[in-house]
């Protein structure tokens, strides 16, 4: 039977899950706009959802598939077609194993099959992606904003699955505000360019109406 | 309740309940462009968080079909368009013309189509048969919505039984510290920036005061109990700046 957390899941959306359900969708998603084949394996795949469920964590993610790609989410209603159990560690291998080896697999097995046969095809540098995370949840935990943000990267990649692991343990409390700058410095570029804009219109509604300029 | 009156609020000032409608239409037509990058800087860019909150909360999956209410640019649309896939649906319906068009627009160059409908409809008088949506949601919309109770009973009879309604809205901040400090952000500073990038401070005044009149999560808990749902709760975002109230049809 599919849905060995499914009670719990609707209640498990707290921030951290919410960036780590982000996290891998993103990851997933780029690994497949950079892969030769822009993930054809998962373009065959039927509209589905499968659910992943990392035992070692206790996390448990939804993986939505559907022609626009994959997205990631910590509840589903219903039951997944297909669930795979299985350990952040043989995850993070799997492109070089090719298998997931000790993993359980229930609901529709073919499909879940055929699942981790594309996500294998996958070149993804988890390592790479997970310290980026860990690191950023490093140095907000322990306050050490002074610590250059180079060391910290390679200090988290060396044990960036452990890290990952530990975290996801101890549900961090992070500040929303820290966390959504974490997530959103693309957006928070993104606004800088728009900000310019606004100068600018500042500078002109000033110039066209200055007795107004203090209502 | 307010819609027995014969006037309404329209934030703060009391207008004769017909002119409501044409106001908060006019309120939209004036921020539609800009209405993406004022609710970044309004919010700080949190609003994302507490949409993707509601989306993952929601449980979508491929086929389902969604109503995303009061829809505007399509935030959430895209998102479930995503997840629904080309065998389910999504319809984005919003009251102005301006929001929906800018909306699917934009939809539209990021390659969201095929499984999205785009289309004028009051959230009072829904133009769908009952039991119709897996999903139906309203974020940041009911609010300015004039009979809540009325658009409530419609979401109900709109969704199919199993189905689920998601309200997210500025609701009652619960922290008094926080509570005193987003009222003077709300009534001095957002107007500001409101007249500064969309040049029209009216408006935001409006956004600012209509949030203050919304009913608080008790209040809407019970709004939606009494509008037919079968079970409401909800969840209190950043403090209560947001709630999301969600609501069962069995
Ligand atoms: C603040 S926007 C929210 C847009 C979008 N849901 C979001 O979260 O970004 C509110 C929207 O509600 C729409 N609206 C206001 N009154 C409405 C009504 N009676 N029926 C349907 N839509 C309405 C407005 O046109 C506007 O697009």
């Amino acid at each position: 039977m599919p849905n060995p957390q499914n009670a719990n899941s609707q209640h498990a959306t707290g921030l951290m899950s919410l960036t780590a359900a982000k996290l891998l969708e993103t990851l997933l998603n780029e690994a497949i706009r950079l892969d030769a084949q822009h993930g054809a394996a998962f373009k065959a795949l039927p509209e589905c959802a499968i659910q992943l469920h990392l035992k070692d964590v206790q996390v448990n993610f939804y993986l939505v598939c559907t022609d626009y790609g994959i997205s990631v989410q910590n509840a589903l209603k219903g039951e997944a077609d297909a669930c795979i159990q299985t350990e952040l560690a043989e995850l993070v291998a799997l492109h070089r194993t090719g298998q997931l080896n000790n993993a359980q697999l229930s609901g529709d097995d073919a499909l879940a099959t055929q699942f981790i046969q594309a996500l294998a095809n996958l070149d993804i540098d988890w390592e790479e992606h997970l310290s980026h995370y860990t690191g950023d949840l490093i140095a907000f935990k322990v306050g050490q904003a002074a610590r250059s943000f180079a060391h910290a990267k390679e200090t988290a990649k060396q044990q960036a699955a452990d890290t990952l692991k530990e975290y996801l343990q101890f549900e961090l409390n992070a500040l929303p505000t820290k966390d959504q700058v974490m997530r959103f410095t693309d957006e928070v570029n993104r606004l800088q360019e728009q900000t310019d804009a606004i100068a600018e219109r500042i500078e002109q509604l000033l110039n066209k109406r200055p007795h107004k300029a203090d209502a | 309740m307010s819609q027995n009156k014969r006037t309404i609020d329209f934030g703060f000032s009391e207008v004769p309940l017909e002119e409501k409608v044409k106001k908060v239409k006019g309120v939209f037509d004036s921020v539609a462009d800009k209405y993406d990058i004022m609710n970044d800087v309004m919010s700080m860019g949190i609003h994302r968080l507490w949409k993707r909150h509601t989306i993952e909360l929601s449980g979508i999956r491929p086929g389902q079909s969604v109503l995303d209410l009061a829809g505007g640019t399509g935030d959430l649309t895209k998102a479930f368009a995503k997840r629904v896939g080309q065998s389910g649906r999504v319809v984005l319906a919003d009251i102005n013309e301006s929001m929906v068009r800018v909306g699917r627009d934009r939809l539209i160059n990021q390659g969201i189509a095929g499984n999205v409908d785009y289309t004028i409809t009051n959230a009072e008088a829904l133009a769908f048969p009952d039991n119709t949506f897996d999903l139906a949601t309203i974020a940041f919309g009911l609010r300015n919505v004039t009979n809540k109770d009325k658009a409530l009973e419609e979401l109900y009879r709109v969704l199919k039984p199993g189905g689920q309604l998601m309200v997210l809205e500025f609701s009652k901040v619960t922290q008094p510290l926080l509570s005193k400090a987003y009222d003077f952000y709300s009534f001095n500073i957002l107007p500001k920036m409101g007249k500064l990038i969309a040049d029209d401070e009216a408006s935001y005044q409006y956004l600012a005061e209509s949030i203050r009149m919304h009913p608080d999560q008790e209040t809407l808990k019970q709004m939606m109990l009494d509008a037919g749902f079968d079970k409401a709760e909800y969840l209190n975002m950043s403090e209560g700046i947001v709630a999301l109230h969600r609501g069962w049809k069995y």
